[in-house]
Parts: C-alpha cells; sequence; structure tokens
C-alpha cells in the first residue's frame, strides 16, 4: 500500500469487503444451483404449461339414422359460442366482466353471473361459457374488441338439430353439458378411454344417452403458444378429431309419423303407439304423446326464455317429457287377457278339447258382484277374446288362481324391464300378496282374496303395465312364443382411426337369444284365431282396425281409470289395442294406448288401422287401400 | 519525456480490467438480443458500448487528482440536474418516475445514475486526508450530508432503487475511514432486530400496505403468494430462470418467457433471468466468475492506489457495483423484492452503461499512477 494509513487495521478492512463481494457472488451461485440443477426441471415444467395452451377441437357427433340408413333423423350443424378463456382464473373476481358482456353481447347478467359463479366453484376450471349461439353482430363485438378482452375467444360449437314439432322426442332424447354431479357418476367418470370433461356435451336422454359412447367422437386439439396475454404466437401440433359413430336406428319414420298423427289427433291429445317387428324385437315406431322440442335442450336451454320453457315443461301435468312407452304404467284392462288365455291353456286351466267357462253376466264373490260388459252364456275361448267376455276371466282367473296369474306375469317377463335401449325404462306392477299389502289402506285387509283374483285376471286393480311391456308379451304370443328383447339400435357405422385415436367398429344391438315360452302350435293356434276374430268376425270388438285381404289379429283393451259409474270427462277410460299382422305370418306387431277417450274398439283400433294403411303402402303395395292415407285421418278424428 | 510516459501508461494500463469490462458487456448486449430481438435495445446498446469504451479511455488517461480536485463542482454540476430533472417539461415521466432527461437528437439520460461518481468523489475528497486518529461524529455527519442530498432529491422522482444504490457508496468510505468496528457491529445487530421488528410493526398498524406485504410474501414463499398480482415479477423471473436448467434451455422461436412477455422488463430489469434462461447455471455461473475476477481486480487496484482518495474512489466503486449486483441478480433469483436497480454492465441503458464505464475509467486512471510519487 503506497500510503502508510495503519489506524483500524486499514488491510484488514479491505480484505473484509473482499471477502464480503466474494459471498454475496457464492451466495448468488447457490441460490442459482437450487432454482437452476435442483429444482430446474419443476420450474422448467411449470414455465411450459403457462406457454402451451391446449385449444380443443370439438369432435363432431354421430348423427343418428332412420331404418333406411339415409333419412337423417338427428345431425349437428355449426354453431358459435364464446367463451371466457385465459390462464386459470379460478379464485379470480368475474364480475367486472358481467356488465360488459351482458350488454355487448346482449346476454341476461343473471345467468352471466351464475355461468361465473358455477365455474368459480370448479377445481380445474379453464374456460367457461358466455354465449352460446353467436349471432354475426355478437362475432363482431367480440373480435372488435380483442384489445380490452383478449379472454374471450370464439368457439365452433357443432349443435343439434332434432325433428321439428317434437317427433321421436322421447326415442332419440337430447344431448346437454354434462353437469358437475354427472361428472361425478362411475358411468362418466371411468372412462378412461374417452375421458369426460367439464363442459363436455353429452347425451342427456333418449338414444343420446343410451348410445353417447358410440355417438361421441374424441375430440381433438390445437397446441397453441400463447404469450403472457393469453394471445396465439403460433401453432405447436393438430391432434384432428376423431368423428362419433353414426347410428341406424330401426325406426321408420313414415310409420313414425303416421303414428304421430294418430296421437296428435286424439280427442285428448295424450297416448302411446309402439310398432314393432315380432320376429326380431326391433322397435319401428315409439311414440309418445304430448311431447316436446328436444331442441330446446341442445340450442335455447341458455336462454332465459328457454329456461322458462323448460320449467313450464317440466311442471306440465299432461307430462310431455314423459317416455309414455316405458314409464307410464297403465291398467292394460281386456289386452291383458291373452297372456291369461295363453297361460290358462298352458296350465290346465282350459283346455283345447274343452274351454268353455261361462260368463254369467259377471260374477258373484262373496257379498259383491262384479258384472261382464255383456251376457255370452257359455263361450269357448274363441268367443271369449272375440267379445272379450270379462265373466269367462273370472272364471278362467279363480281356476288358475293368484299363483297361476303370477306364474304367467314371470313367463312374459311382465314384472321385468324389457330390456330396451333407452334410459329410465320402469318395471311394470303385477299381481302378488305382497302388493296387496303394500297398497292396502290401514283399515282395509291386506291379504289376498277371491275377489283380488277376479280383479287381477282382467287387467284392472293390480295390473299396471308399461305398453312396452306390453307389446313385447303380445308379440310373442304372435310369433309362437320368442320374448324378443325391443330395442332401436340396428347398427353403430364403423369411424376409421385417427392419429392416435383407433377404428371403432360396427356395433349392433347386443341382443340376447330371444326367450322361449312354451306355447303348443294347437294352442297358439287358438288364441291367434280368437284375436284374428276380434278384428274379422262380426261382433269383434276390433272391427274398426280391419283391413280387406290383410289379417289383423287383435285385442281391445277398456283400462279403467277410477270406479264405474264415474268414467267420465278427464276420467274416461284409457282405451288400448294390441294387435299384429298377418295373423298366421306376422311382420308387424303394435299397441296403441290413447288415453281417457273411453272403450278401446272406438279410438286405439281406428288408429292402428290407420298404421296398418301406412305399413302396406310400403311393404305390401298390392294390398293398400286405394284412399290416399291423408284420408285415414279422418277414422280417428270421428 | 512525454512519449517515455505514453509508453510506461500504456505498458501499466489494466488491459485484462478493460477486456473483462468490455466483454461482460457484449455478453449483456447478446442476452439483451435474446430477450428482444426484435426491438432496437441491442443496436443502442452496442452503441452505447462504443461511446462507453471512448469515454472509459479518455477518463483513464486522465489524472484523477485533476478531477478529485474540481470535484465539488462536478458534485454541484449533479445536483443541478438531479434537480432540474424534477421539473416537469425536462424531466420525463416515464412509469410513474421522473427521473429522464430527454436530450434532442441523443435521447434520453438518467441523471441519478451519473451523480454517483461525482458524489463517490466528493466522499473520497473528503474523508481522503491523511488519517492519524478514529473516525470523528462529525466527519460521519458531513458525509451523510453529502450522500443526502443526492439521495434526497432522487427520492423526490420518486426511484426509491437507485436512491439506495447510494448507501452502500458512503457505507464502505465509513468502514474505510477508521469508523470504529463496536460501531459496525453495533449497526448490523440494531439492523438485524429492527428491520424485523419495523416488519412486524408495520403490518400490524397497516403502515406497509398489503400489496407491499405480498411483494414479501412471494420472496418468502412464492408457490403461495399472489402469482398473478403483486408477486407476479418475482414468480416469472424465478420460473424463466429455474426454466435455463444446467445449460440453458431452447429458446428458439417463441419458446422464451421474454418474448412470450411473460418475463417483464427482460432487457433491464431481469437481464439476469435472461442470461439464466438462455445459458443455465453454466453461464450464469460464468457471468458471476467474471463479475468476481473484475470486482477482485478492482480491489487489487485500491490497494496499490497512490493515495488515500484513489483507494476510496475504487473501494466505493467496487462497493456500489457489488450492491448493484447483489439486489439485481437476488431479485431475479426471487430472494429480493422487486427494485429497479440495473445489472451492471447487463441491463440495456445508456445512462447505467456510461456511468459504469466511468467508474472503471477511474479505477484505471488511479492504477496508472500508482508509481507516480
Amino acid at each position: 500500500m503506497k500510503f502508510e494509513d495503519d489506524t483500524q487495521n486499514l488491510k484488514v478492512r479491505m480484505v473484509i469487503i473482499h471477502g464480503l463481494v466474494i459471498a454475496i457472488l457464492a451466495v448468488l451461485g447457490a441460490r442459482l444451483y437450487f432454482l437452476q440443477v435442483i429444482n430446474g426441471d419443476y420450474y422448467s415444467e411449470r414455465a411450459e404449461n403457462q406457454r402451451v395452451r391446449r385449444l380443443r377441437i370439438p369432435a363432431p357427433r354421430g348423427a343418428i339414422f332412420a331404418s333406411d340408413g339415409k333419412t337423417i333423423l338427428v345431425d349437428s350443424r355449426s354453431t358459435y359460442n364464446i367463451i371466457l378463456a385465459g390462464e386459470d382464473m379460478k379464485g379470480k373476481d368475474l364480475s367486472d366482466f358481467v356488465a360488459p358482456l351482458s350488454e355487448g353481447l346482449d346476454v341476461a347478467p343473471d345467468i352471466l353471473r351464475e355461468r361465473f359463479e358455477q365455474a368459480g366453484r370448479q377445481a380445474a376450471f379453464e374456460e367457461l361459457t358466455v354465449k352460446e349461439g353467436a349471432t354475426n353482430a355478437d362475432i363482431a363485438w367480440v373480435e372488435a374488441h380483442t384489445l380490452e378482452l383478449p379472454m374471450l375467444l370464439i368457439r365452433e360449437q357443432p349443435q343439434r338439430r332434432y325433428p321439428e314439432k317434437g317427433t321421436l322426442a322421447h326415442v332419440l332424447g337430447y344431448v346437454g353439458e354434462i353437469s358437475p354431479e354427472q361428472l361425478k357418476q362411475p358411468k362418466f367418470k371411468e372412462n378412461t378411454e374417452n375421458p369426460y370433461r367439464s363442459g363436455d356435451i353429452v347425451g342427456q336422454e333418449g338414444l343420446e344417452s343410451t348410445y353417447d359412447r358410440y355417438l361421441r367422437g374424441q375430440d381433438g386439439y390445437r397446441e397453441v403458444e400463447v404469450d403472457s396475454r393469453g394471445r396465439i404466437q403460433r401453432e405447436l401440433s393438430v391432434a384432428p378429431p376423431q368423428p362419433g359413430q353414426d347410428i341406424v336406428t330401426t325406426i321408420d319414420l313414415d310409420l313414425q309419423l303416421t303414428a304421430e298423427e294418430q296421437l296428435r289427433n286424439s280427442p285428448n291429445k295424450r297416448g302411446v303407439i309402439v310398432v314393432m317387428e315380432p320376429q326380431s324385437g326391433e322397435i319401428l315406431v315409439m311414440a309418445s304423446y304430448p311431447t316436446f322440442d328436444p331442441n330446446l335442450f341442445s340450442q335455447r336451454i341458455g336462454t332465459p326464455e328457454g329456461r322458462k320453457e323448460a320449467n313450464a315443461l317440466l311442471r306440465d301435468p299432461t307430462t310431455p317429457m314423459f317416455n309414455r312407452a316405458i314409464r307410464g304404467r297403465y291398467p292394460p284392462g281386456s289386452t291383458w287377457k291373452i297372456p291369461m288365455a295363453v297361460a290358462g291353456l298352458q296350465q290346465g286351466a282350459i283346455t283345447l278339447k274343452n274351454s268353455h267357462l261361462a260368463c254369467g253376466g259377471g260374477i258373484q264373490v262373496g257379498n259383491k258382484f262384479t258384472r261382464c260388459m255383456g251376457s255370452h252364456g257359455s263361450p269357448d275361448l274363441h268367443v271369449a277374446i272375440r267379445h272379450s267376455c270379462d265373466g269367462y276371466f273370472y272364471r278362467l282367473g279363480l281356476k288358475m288362481g293368484l299363483d297361476g296369474i303370477m306364474k304367467m306375469v314371470d313367463e312374459f317377463d311382465l314384472n321385468k324391464r324389457t330390456g330396451v335401449d333407452l334410459p329410465h325404462e320402469l318395471v311394470s306392477w303385477t299381481p302378488s300378496r305382497e302388493f296387496k299389502a303394500r297398497f292396502t289402506p290401514k283399515n282395509g285387509d291386506p291379504t289376498w282374496k277371491d275377489i283380488d283374483t277376479v280383479y287381477a285376471s282382467f287387467g284392472q286393480v293390480y295390473d299396471f303395465v308399461t305398453p312396452l311391456a306390453m307389446l313385447r308379451a303380445q308379440a310373442a304370443v304372435a310369433n309362437g312364443g320368442r320374448l324378443y328383447v325391443p330395442h332401436l339400435l340396428k347398427e353403430a357405422r364403423p369411424v376409421k382411426g385417427v392419429g392416435p385415436f383407433p377404428e371403432r367398429p360396427r356395433q349392433t344391438f347386443d341382443r340376447p337369444d330371444p326367450k322361449l315360452l312354451d306355447i303348443p302350435a294347437d294352442q297358439h293356434q287358438l288364441v291367434v284365431g280368437g284375436m284374428w276374430g276380434v278384428v274379422n268376425e262380426p261382433g269383434g270388438t276390433g272391427g274398426a282396425a280391419r283391413i280387406e285381404g290383410f289379417d289383423i289379429a287383435g285385442k281391445t283393451g277398456t283400462a279403467q281409470v277410477v270406479g264405474l259409474g264415474k268414467d267420465t270427462g278427464k276420467n274416461k277410460d284409457h282405451s288400448w289395442f294390441v294387435s299384429y299382422a298377418p295373423a298366421w305370418k306376422p311382420e308387424i306387431a303394435m299397441i296403441a294406448l290413447i288415453e281417457n277417450v273411453g272403450f278401446g274398439g272406438r279410438f286405439a283400433a281406428p288408429a292402428v288401422h290407420n298404421i296398418y294403411n301406412t305399413y302396406l303402402s310400403k311393404a305390401h303395395p298390392e294390398l293398400a287401400p286405394k284412399a290416399a292415407p291423408g284420408a285415414s285421418t279422418e277414422v280417428a278424428k270421428r | 519525456m512525454v512519449a517515455r510516459l505514453e509508453k510506461r501508461k500504456l505498458r501499466d494500463f489494466d488491459w485484462l480490467l478493460t477486456l473483462l469490462a468490455l466483454a461482460i458487456s457484449l455478453f449483456g448486449t447478446w442476452m439483451i438480443w435474446n430477450a428482444v430481438p426484435d426491438a432496437p435495445y441491442w443496436k443502442k446498446q452496442l452503441i452505447g458500448i462504443g461511446v462507453s469504451t471512448v469515454v472509459m479511455l479518455a477518463v483513464a488517461f486522465t489524472d484523477y487528482r485533476k478531477i478529485i480536485h474540481i470535484a465539488p463542482a462536478f458534485y454541484a454540476f449533479g445536483l443541478f440536474l438531479l434537480v432540474i430533472v424534477l421539473i416537469p417539461g425536462i424531466g420525463l415521466k416515464i412509469n410513474g418516475q421522473r427521473c429522464w432527461i430527454g436530450v434532442p437528437g441523443l435521447g434520453q439520460f438518467q441523471p441519478s445514475e451519473f451523480v454517483k461518481i461525482p458524489t463517490v468523489l466528493m466522499l473520497a475528497r473528503y474523508f481522503g486526508r491523511h488519517r492519524g486518529s478514529v473516525l470523528t461524529f462529525r466527519e460521519m455527519l458531513v458525509g451523510g450530508g453529502i450522500l443526502a442530498l443526492p439521495v434526497a432529491l432522487i427520492l423526490l422522482e420518486p426511484d426509491p432503487g437507485q436512491a439506495l444504490t447510494y448507501f452502500p457508496l458512503l457505507a464502505v468510505i465509513l468502514f474505510l475511514s477508521a469508523i470504529r468496528m463496536w460501531m459496525v457491529v453495533a449497526a448490523l445487530a440494531l439492523s438485524f432486530v429492527l428491520v424485523p421488528a419495523g416488519w412486524y410493526a408495520g403490518v400490524k398498524t397497516g403502515k406497509i400496505k398489503s400489496y407491499q406485504q405480498e411483494r414479501v410474501k412471494v420472496i418468502l414463499d412464492p408457490e403461495n403468494a399472489d402469482r398473478r398480482g403483486y408477486g407476479y415479477h418475482t414468480w416469472q423471473s424465478i420460473l424463466t430462470v429455474g426454466k435455463g436448467g444446467l445449460w440453458g434451455s431452447d429458446t428458439k422461436g417463441a419458446a422464451s418467457q421474454s418474448q412470450l412477455k411473460f418475463l417483464p422488463e427482460p432487457q433491464t430489469d431481469f437481464i439476469f433471468a435472461v442470461v439464466a434462461e438462455n445459458t443455465g447455471f453454466a453461464g450464469c455461473i460464468l457471468l458471476l466468475l467474471a463479475y468476481a475476477v473484475l470486482l477482485t481486480k478492482l480491489i487489487h487496484g485500491a490497494r496499490r492506489a497512490p493515495d488515500r482518495t484513489g483507494m476510496l474512489v475504487i473501494m466505493a466503486i467496487v462497493g456500489g457495483l457489488a450492491f448493484q449486483i447483489f439486489v439485481n441478480a437476488g431479485m431475479a433469483l426471487g430472494m429480493l423484492p422487486v427494485i429497479g436497480v440495473p445489472l451492471p454492465l447487463m441491463s440495456a441503458g445508456l445512462s447505467a452503461i456510461l456511468s459504469t464505464s466511468v467508474a472503471i475509467g477511474f479505477a484505471i486512471s488511479i492504477r496508472l499512477r500508482r508509481f507516480v510519487n
């Protein structure tokens, strides 16, 4: 050191400063080691995550076709949604967006607030829909505001389009956004191959729900790099989506439309018609009235009006959302007599040689007389079916006993679900001691009596069946004892593999072998003969269904809604008609139920007549009546 | 005689120091280019380096004693600049701070960067007299006054980060001017107690605002702090540094944190994070080593300074540079709160590189004259 200055150890102090400088740099080095070498991978991943964003390319959902494989029942069209997306917005206060978005995009502030709230509750929330079905003006507004609102994006969204006027609404169902509750259900949670995410559109009802796994495609994605404001800088990779499988149903649209017309023209516009191919269980028609517009759920549910409409639908006392074919439990009335007849012969309560039982104008059990609608002397089975003689079946029921009736119910699977490929099918209620015990009022006698057997034998009081279950049983009678599972899926068409997604093969309804009922040919002959007589013989109750040259066999039914004598107005009986044709070689079977209109022969049979006409004009034009199909509606209106 | 002197000057000239400073600043320019390749910063920086090198050589070949002699004039001129920068119309307001003076044709410069030099000269001049005894209270008061004037003016801009960089200048000079050791120890001990206590009291009484708390919280616990609000800068800088790994990460195209604008102010305040991202641990350690060599060379020069004043000038420069390196890199590494202090020789900015070059020029000049008298 040039200058001598040893006060307070200058040299030492300079060394201290030097040491401090080196120490500071060493601390920085240590920190660098910690951040870059020890935790480098972790931070690298975090940086990557904020830089790379996956944008979903929604896969087109499969279309749904009628049985001809050409007529489109449901398809998707492109609409545009406006979504709010950015970095993890969780915990961020979105309320500032309500006013500008509601004004700019014409969305009710309440709806926005509700959506923001819902999105905020979800764990890893990335985006939320602000408006569905954006108009050109909305899109222009978003584009004009990219600077102030860079988190607004326009996303193409395929939207389901369902037939108008509620045609096939109950069969097709509808799609809707998966709910947080659904995401927790095993059905959705456990699909690891094509996982469900919040915001996904899934089938909520009908075939859309049952075959969601076929219809739903695999979403593709675009991997993009974004900057700190979420603006896309460049595309890193694209994985195209794999469309969902198209589905071909067993529905014959011409028949379906005819059937719906019959219901629409019925006095109360309520009822159900199901048409089935008796040799396979394929459902050609399933019409339930009143109906609803599924487009409401796929398109308009986001708007306040749409929500109002949906609430009104749910509260409507005529239950338009309710698929009467599989969820309506109706007393079958006299249609019940057909399985009773088959079982009576099987169980030996009556025989081929002697099927006579007294009518007696009714029956006296204890102190109670239950009357027949007419006085039929001592008819054989053929006549009893033709005239729907209650007295005959009271006595047949008593001979078979409750156990015999229960055996019949079990044999025809009337106490089980049919297994149809639709959600929410209900099980029919059928006679049993437990059933009575459960529904007997407190001061009543819960034990099963003979009078109960009488009631149970002609389709009242203890019998509540779904139309589909009844049709299935009748179709088994028609085809000689094969109980098929009714179904709506003909095939799901194959889809080629795309990128990482493997090929999806053709699928058909996984149909179990039919349950075989032991109906000897001669007994079958006798019952079918009686049913043929119902339509084709003088005095038959179903004459209104008759078509010259086409052997329709059928059975009318009148289901009491309330006790006799009070059956007027809205409490009128339900009118049933079950049938199939040709009687000896059935190709088609159908059931019609018109609610609260009275006697079965008067409303249900003519409705069915018109459907047969439509069928004939397609399948057997040589047999079709010359009158134009349009004229047939007159019959129903009468 | 003149020729001989020039020859000796060239022989004694500290080439290594000059080249090291030049290398660091060129490395910095490369990083600025990495951070914002499309912006003109790196070009401006190259021009700045060119100008700075000339100025540095000019200062180096000037006898520092002559400058020390007129230090009060420089100091007064510096204060004058700090005053006029506060006048709207002369001082430019950027981000709420009025700390730039626009010079037509030249761009803008930051007086607070330059005033460090006259302040150091002034302090060195005052404390550079021969010492025979321990530091008196009076001397400390005068030293504090010399520092307080520019610091107060800078706080009016307000630029607390820049003001902070003035304190180590005085601290080093006091430390080397025979301040009693017990006072140093006491000051250190007191700050260890007072800082946490003051923090606690400030939080309790609400004097320290919640956003200020967040800035500290993000240092202590970056994972759980408000990473999108006040902790954003720190968190993004940590990510950027960590992403670099051992050898640096791929920043081609637009994959870099700074180019995607996740890392704010990458060319100035967070240039160290850019180094970390591009060259990894290896590059950062090399840079720190370069700084270590640079500062060590300066300290060696100080030891051989011809007089106390020269020694103090160099050591104050060392203290200032080391402090800035620590605050800037510490901030980039998430160890210190965000304070706008440039990284010496690296951060983009003409004023910063020029003032650092002048400082190093002084150091060289002082060393050059080690054999004189």
